[in-house]
């Protein structure tokens, strides 16, 4: 039914004059139940499901999208994508074209071992009840004035259709755990940690994430830095970096710059453009050390998807390759004017949003160290194990990352606990610095927003700890 | 869809299912939006949306929908489901209901324009006038926005309350550059066409762009900023995320605990007008049913209220002040801004130059995050032209700088506004605000390090 009516608004666009049309009938049904201080917020639940239609007519491209699927209604919304479409063309100088690419007809999705809709509001509730439980003051020896605990589930099927055969079906069930503390310890101030686990799977995900496990561990932590922690030290230092600082530092000074629709000015207005220039694949921006990779397929991963939303199927795409930029984040549009193909980049966070190009699952190709060897090597350093604020600039070059769990390493051993120490830094000082990798990989759930309108995409950021070496802490 | 009848049966079924207090809502929306990037436009967008939501109170219980699907015989099972779901949720902390209506609504003037509503071509127009203006200034290329929305809200509650309110927005923001590090910003806001000014944003754009070529790299310190309307409307927007009672409740504002306590110097005075004629984000009504109000937030540098809900109203024993919103995902019902408006004060731009002395002239930002919400330790990174001030003059443009302070100190270092306010509504300004030039004394100002 929903194919049918894709179908139908693609070929009407065909008729009305258009040279491309694309149709995606999306539905998402979410619920998110939320603990604060231990009482119930509103149960709160999303249902939607639209069309949205994309067209190029004469190198315009317009799109339009309406939540009823009326078929009068679904006639008049394809005129209009053409419609505006063509009433652009005056003021359309570089007429957009897409890539060739291959045709697909299939059907994917993530799969759920337990059915998260089979698990009842009650044991949903009780989950976060057993994580609050585990949050009290004397399991975790802190105060914590502020404790919210959410969890999420967000089901999105997508039918997708193409006038040049594509037919598409995908469904991903996605779960998450958000949990944001507040510690306060008297004449210490007080200390906040944002924690988010997030999987494309099914009910199963939670128990293996341990949730009481990381409350109490992440509350005792944040204790600890309100009474044990010192100053940051001043001077050149080295730096080591736990995976979820990693995770964050590959998504803003990788992902994001390497999207080709930044380097081509198009989100200029909005999240902005790059420091790389199309002509920057085979630049050195760091060491022989670094190895970031963009993939959409790892399994259970947050930014799951096997076809993007222009019909392209997906695979691996590696940013940077020792050191040196070895590809860009495509879509059809900026691979037809680049040169080559798409590498499927292109989501949209719902019905009514055009595809754009998104990362997925962004993370540091892991080395051959452990955690305690890369302390091991730095007589006196810091470890920052993960942060609070962060922000870099739009064109992605100057950037900040706040340690939150961070200590002093004295002759390569973690001792103190260190408040706030500040990173602030370039890309290419950044990546230049690396010199050893970890093995040990983690993720990080995020939603990455983009777009305008926006849109916030699932994904994952992550990779193993990485040392940096001779950094002057900022602030 | 039928308004009233989607509202009606809301309210039927919820009632049937034993539910306490319910609050109906209905939006329809026609959004309009053209995008262009380096001279060309890159793509026209029409949204023609009908949304309901279901906002349902019973004891210490709440549960929220928003139902983006039209299905009408579906919408019973929808609130069936929710009442289902909302029984078997544990309590929350407090008990209260909705509004007691019935409640008059007092219409506001020039909050919508049929131009708009039955528009085709001005938004495209709009591009055109934009891009050529900065270009004359001296931009090599421009890129940037224009949206407009005509927008329906119907509100009706099992307590009594039933409004209604149409509103119509159009804006544009335009980004000009004249080398990879040399851009300006200008954005225009309105409720009407006649308002509408996309040709004076395109020549600020360009002006900025032109002004800010060959920038220095700048120097981490301490400086006494001017801050442009565009850059210190998203820090209002923090202040005032911070002013909710919502926000409050969570833990995640700095104005914790300091209610009637001086919060800012003397010289700011801060308003919350969901009145307000001619403001983008007027309203008769919040999505309790309750009238709207102008709220004096700050008030000479005191806080003078938090913003609330019936919910958060109760919690902290607080009159309600028109806030409520519907929004999808965690809170349901929560208080947010409609139009912030900072009071001007008396100086010109030149004087705020002058008063400053030597300084920064900072007129665009993104990317505001915080170390720790409570303290409101947080950092901003510049964009577009920055500009030094030395002996009360602009000098020479300065690049890759970053604000980075405390939002509560910069509110009481704040010590002169200008007479000239201007409305900014962009994509790092979600609610529309209307400030003045500020200057700010003794601003962190910090750098990369390698």
């Amino acid at each position: 039914m929903e194919q049918e009516l894709a179908r139908e608004a693609v070929d009407h666009a065909l008729g009305l004059g258009a040279q491309y049309a694309e149709a995606r009938v999306q539905r998402d049904l979410g619920h998110t139940y939320t603990l604060k201080n231990g009482a119930a917020e509103p149960v709160n639940v999303a249902r939607k499901i639209g069309i949205g239609i994309r067209v190029i007519v004469d190198g315009a491209l317009g799109f339009a999208s309406t939540n009823n699927l009326d078929r009068g209604q679904l006639r008049s919304t394809t005129e209009s994508a053409v419609r505006t479409a063509k009433a652009s063309k005056r003021l359309v100088t570089s007429p957009i074209r897409l890539s060739q690419e291959k045709s697909w007809e299939d059907k994917w999705e993530a799969k759920m071992k337990v059915d998260v809709r089979n698990v009842s509001p009650e044991e949903k509730y009780e989950l976060l009840f057993t994580i609050e439980k585990s949050l009290a003051p004397e399991n975790v020896h802190v105060s914590l004035p502020s404790r919210i605990l959410v969890f999420d589930e967000d089901l999105t099927e997508k039918f997708y259709v193409n006038s040049e055969g594509s037919r598409l079906h995908g469904f991903v069930p996605r779960v998450s755990l958000l949990f944001f503390l507040t510690a306060q310890e008297p004449g210490k101030g007080v200390a906040q940690r944002i924690r988010h686990e997030a999987q494309s799977r099914g009910w199963e995900a939670v128990e293996d994430w341990k949730p009481k496990e990381i409350a109490a561990n992440e509350a005792k932590t944040l204790g600890r830095l309100l009474r044990e922690g010192v100053p940051p030290p001043k001077g050149d230092v080295d730096l080591v970096l736990g995976s979820e600082v990693t995770g964050i530092i590959c998504h803003e000074s990788c992902g994001h710059p390497q999207e080709a629709d930044r380097i081509l000015g198009r989100e200029a207005a909005q999240a902005g453009e790059s420091y790389l220039k199309p002509d920057m694949v085979g630049h050195r921006i760091g060491s022989e050390h670094v190895t970031i990779i963009d993939d959409p397929t790892l399994p259970n991963s947050y930014g799951f998807y096997l076809y993007d939303d222009e019909g392209v199927k997906a695979g691996p795409r590696v940013l940077i390759k020792e050191g040196v930029i070895a590809s860009f984040l495509q879509n059809r549009e900026t691979a037809a004017e680049l040169g080559g193909v798409s590498n499927g980049a292109a989501r949209s966070s719902s019905y009514d949003r055009e595809p754009i190009i998104r990362m997925a699952n962004t993370y540091m190709k892991p080395g051959n160290h452990n955690l305690e060897e890369l302390i091991e090597g730095v007589g006196n350093g810091i470890y920052m194990k993960n942060f609070m604020e962060w922000n870099i600039d739009d064109r992605r070059y100057n950037q900040r990352y706040v340690g939150l769990e961070t200590y002093m390493i004295e002759n390569g051993q973690i001792t103190t606990p260190i408040r706030n120490p500040i990173l602030e830094i370039t890309t290419p000082g950044l990546y230049g610095s690396v010199d050893a990798v970890g093995k040990e990989m983690e993720y990080s759930g995020a939603t990455c927003g983009k777009g305008d309108p926006m849109q916030g995409a699932p994904v994952w950021t992550g990779g193993p700890p990485i040392r940096l070496r001779k950094i002057r802490l900022g602030g | 869809m039928n308004p009233s009848d989607v509202m009606k049966q809301i309210l039927t079924t919820a009632q049937r299912q034993g539910i306490q207090s319910t609050a109906a809502g209905f939006t329809r929306s026609h959004k309009r939006m053209v995008r262009f990037s380096n001279d060309t436009i890159t793509i026209t967008n029409s949204w023609l949306t009908e949304i309901p939501t279901v906002y349902l109170v019973s004891n210490k219980r709440r549960a929220a929908c928003m139902v983006e699907e039209q299905n009408p015989d579906g919408l019973k099972t929808v609130v069936e489901e929710l009442a289902r779901t909302m029984k078997v949720t544990p309590e929350g902390d407090v008990g209260f209901t909705l509004p007691q209506g019935p409640f008059k609504y007092q219409s506001i003037q020039g909050i919508y324009d049929e131009k708009i509503a039955q528009g085709e071509t001005e938004l495209i127009d709009a591009v055109e006038a934009g891009v050529n203006a900065a270009k004359k200034e001296g931009a090599l290329r421009a890129s940037g926005v224009v949206t407009s929305n005509t927008r329906e809200r119907y509100v009706s509650t099992s307590s009594g309350a039933e409004g209604s309110n149409k509103s119509t927005e159009i804006e544009m923001t335009i980004r000009a550059f004249c080398g990879d590090d040399a851009s300006g910003q200008g954005i225009t806001v309105a409720t009407n066409l006649q308002q509408f000014n996309p040709e004076e944003a395109g020549r600020s754009a360009g002006r900025l762009a032109k002004m800010a070529l060959n920038p220095e790299t700048g120097q981490a310190g301490k400086y006494n900023v001017v801050f442009a309307p565009s850059i210190f409307a998203n820090l209002l927007n923090r202040v005032s995320d911070s002013t909710s009672a919502y926000t409050l409740d969570l833990g995640f504002s700095f104005f914790q605990d300091m209610l009637k306590r001086k919060v800012a110097s003397e010289a700011f005075t801060l308003h919350d007008n969901s009145r307000l004629p001619y403001g983008p984000g007027s309203s008769t009504l919040d999505d309790e049913g309750y009238p709207t109000q102008d709220n004096a937030l700050i008030e000479r540098g005191v806080l003078e209220t938090y913003l609330h809900t019936s919910y958060t109203a109760t919690k902290y024993k607080a009159p309600l002040t028109g806030s409520a919103r519907f929004e999808a995902g965690i809170g349901g019902m929560v208080p947010t801004t409609r139009n912030i408006i900072l009071k001007a004060g008396e100086s010109s731009l030149e004087d705020l130059f002058d008063k400053a002395h030597d300084g920064l002239y900072i007129t665009n930002n993104w990317y505001t995050r915080f170390q720790n919400y409570q303290t409101g330790d947080f950092s901003t990174i510049t964009r577009d032209g920055v500009f030094e001030i030395k002996n009360g003059k602009l000098t020479h443009p300065v690049k890759g700088l970053r604000l980075s302070d405390n939002m509560v100190r910069i509110l009481q270092s704040v010590k002169a506004l200008s007479k000239e306010q201007s409305w900014v509504r962009w994509w790092e300004v979600e609610t529309p605000t209307l400030t003045p030039y500020v200057l700010v004394e003794g601003v962190g100002i910090t750098t990369a390090k390698k």
